[in-house]
């Protein structure tokens, strides 16, 4: 059996016990102790995102029995957070009618989902209308706009992760000419635009701006025209298997090239698992790393034991985000929904696990967004992702490619 | 700009090996059996699997898995032509689309169950390498996998027009009902064609392993180009989709590079129809009249 499938046992065998668990205790405890908090999970747990979303759910899991461990909602009578799963599928039409579905057959105290922009924007749409608080992780400014009352973003947007892209592109050379190549569709596209509109202002020349159609079967020729392009920098702007080849055809073609890929899959162990030694020295941005507080090395230990690998960006900014959950309920001494949302539009927390958070501080503005959310800049530095940029946020020196 | 060219060329060809190997499959149970194999891409799929999981369990170098993979999907093709699609034939078409239909969508769903969405990669000494002259460079892995697909298409070729089970099949794809007054049993001729296709996606999987990460839709990747190649060549001949193949590589990589990076498809599919229109079955059919 490989490790990648043991690993895959391991976490099936944990979250399924800790499953069982959960439902065990609210039988006999209810009646004598305080009743449960319901708190809804909607990740794509199969479909084209189900990898992803089977590691939310891990972390999700992981989140709530640390709290349920340490004693639950002290002001609650120390009730304990009961998470309510759902599958969103990888689809937007699941989404919206799983949202409709876990909101109005549960109780839920607030929800947190769903990794992906895409689906988030509709899950937020739903929550809204029902007015249940929603804390997500999805990085999309969209979310933040609309005058929405009831979503929380607890870190930075795809509009800063642009131009922290655009300033480590000065780490590897002092005048850098920028080739990027993104996807065509929503993901894509929106990045590439807030690195096109930066780059003037940050110095930085863009010599290659191109779309490219997801799901190639040869990323040869793609980077055959970069090499044609005279760009000593490249940014990736792509899913996962089309990052794979991309990376592997550099190497292929001789290019000579610094890279810098951005989030989604090049944050995650997985990429480090396809493309091995070629990872060394790729550069990205990502909202959370496992080395920026002592708190996230401590959580990331928790999830090595349970899944094999480090705990990647978005599970870690999930554990971040049940915390600040439980601040507010703590804090509203409540179940009411409501009563959720006004205690975390006035959270302001700078210490503990709800704080682990590049920039150490979450306080909402009016729009939803942390006042304080920073993107990090990272790098792969042997088999591991390590936090280089900016430099009071550096973990790491940066490795010179 | 003669490197970049030249670079572009090459890309193309590499690539157009590995379309050739999958729609010279398509071509092949289109031309002989009549129908349309959807799963196609799905076979080539468990090729990859196969010889990813040799080469992770027992070393065994995907190139030389090839050696399991093909025979493997040999006997996968002829049980599937013995149970499955010998039973809906005769029928109308509609029931002969589904069953392929359905069989790649049976397959894509029970690998998400058995390996999950997870994309695997093996990385073997020549993987990431290449040799080059000047700035032209030809990895080892696209290299070896496209010589090693002109030479089966080559084998595949002289079996086709030197033995008798070859000609047996060009016969049956020429006029089924003559064959089989001629004493070719069809059955028989069938199941070496479903098997010979299958074998060549399972080859194709395994070529595709050293430089192609695995995962339950990959198979959707590759069997586009290959249904467009199939029809460029015109339908049923082997050696139309093989030339088609390759022009379509070279084609795309040349669009990728002088017209946008998502023109690719774009310019496949004007050289597609602007063939369709000069010659109306593809370019082995005869000129418009």
């Amino acid at each position: 059996m490989t490790e990648l499938s043991q690993n895959r046992r391991k976490l099936i065998k944990a979250t399924g016990s800790a499953f069982f668990a959960s439902g065990l205790s609210a039988i006999p405890l209810r009646g004598y102790a305080a009743d449960p908090v319901n708190i809804g999970a909607l990740y794509p747990v199969t479909g084209s995102m189900a990898q992803i979303g089977t590691g939310c759910v891990a972390a999700a899991k992981l989140a709530v029995n640390m709290i349920n461990d340490a004693g639950g909602i002290k002001s609650l009578g120390g009730a304990k957070l009961n998470l309510v799963i759902s599958d969103v599928q990888s689809d937007t039409t699941v989404t919206r009618t799983e949202t409709d579905r876990l909101i109005t057959s549960n109780k839920l105290s607030a929800i947190h989902g769903c990794y992906a922009s895409a689906l988030t924007l509709i899950a937020c749409e739903v929550a809204e209308r029902a007015k249940v608080p929603l804390i997500t992780g999805s990085s999309s400014d969209m979310l933040n706009k609309g005058g929405r009352l009831y979503t929380f973003t607890p870190f930075a947007r795809a509009s800063q992760f642009a131009q922290t892209q655009l300033q480590m592109s000065k780490l590897s050379t002092d005048k850098p000419k920028v080739a990027v190549i993104f996807e065509n569709t929503a993901f894509g596209t929106a990045t590439s635009n807030g690195v096109k509109e930066l780059a003037a202002s940050e110095g930085v020349e863009i010599v290659m701006f191109e779309p490219y159609s997801a799901g190639f079967t040869d990323a040869a020729p793609l980077l055959n025209k970069v090499k044609a392009s005279g760009a000593n920098t490249l940014f990736s702007l792509s899913y996962l298997n089309d990052l794979i080849l991309i990376v592997r055809s550099i190497r292929q073609m001789g290019l000579n090239i610094a890279v810098n890929a951005g989030s989604g899959g090049f944050v995650m162990p997985d990429f480090y698992k396809n493309v091995g030694k070629l990872a060394e020295g790729l550069q990205g941005v990502t909202h959370w790393n496992h080395d920026i507080s002592p708190e996230s090395k401590k959580v990331n230990e928790e999830f090595k034991k349970i899944t094999g690998e480090f705990l990647f960006e978005y599970g870690g900014g999930l554990i971040a985000q049940t915390y600040m959950l439980a601040d507010a309920l703590e804090r509203c001494a409540s179940r009411d929904p409501q009563k959720v949302r006004e205690a975390l539009s006035t959270l302001d927390v700078s210490s503990g696990y709800a704080a682990m958070a590049p920039g150490g501080r979450v306080k909402f503005g009016p729009d939803g967004k942390n006042i304080y959310g920073r993107p990090l800049g990272v790098q792969w530095q042997n088999g591991d992702l390590a936090s280089i940029y900016p430099k009071d946020f550096a973990r790491a020196a940066v490795l010179k490619t | 700009m003669f490197e970049t060219i030249l670079q572009a060329v090459i890309n193309g060809l590499l690539i157009g090996g590995i379309y050739a190997l999958v729609s010279i499959g398509v071509t092949l149970i289109f031309g002989v059996v009549k129908i349309v194999n959807f799963a196609q891409g799905e076979f080539v799929m468990i090729g990859m699997y196969l010889s990813y999981y040799l080469s992770t369990q027992y070393g065994i170098d995907p190139v030389v898995s090839i050696l399991f993979s093909m025979p493997i999907l040999f006997v996968v093709g002829v049980l599937i032509q013995h149970y499955l699609i010998r039973r809906v034939l005769g029928l109308n078409d509609l029931p002969q689309i589904f069953l392929t239909f359905a069989l790649s969508l049976l397959i894509i769903n029970l690998s998400l169950m058995f390996f999950t969405a997870n994309y695997r990669t093996i990385h073997t000494w020549y993987s990431d390498e290449a040799f080059h002259f000047g700035g032209v460079y030809i990895p080892y892995a696209k290299l070896v996998s496209f010589v090693l697909a002109m030479v089966l298409s080559a084998v595949l070729w002289v079996f086709l027009k030197t033995t008798d089970l070859g000609k047996a099949m060009r016969a049956a794809s020429q006029n089924r009902d003559v064959a089989q007054l001629m004493g070719i049993n069809p059955n028989r001729v069938f199941a070496v064609a479903l098997g010979i296709a299958l074998a060549l996606a399972g080859a194709a999987g395994s070529l595709l392993m050293p430089f192609y990460p695995a995962y339950p839709l990959v198979g959707q990747v590759f069997v586009l180009m290959a249904f467009v190649a199939v029809v460029l060549g015109t339908l049923g001949n082997v050696m139309g989709a093989l030339v088609a193949s390759l022009l379509m590589g070279v084609a795309e990589s040349l669009g990728i590079q002088f017209i946008g990076a998502d023109s690719g498809l774009i310019v496949v599919f004007v050289l597609l129809l602007a063939t369709l229109a000069l010659k109306p079955s593809g370019l082995a059919g005869g000129w418009r009249k």
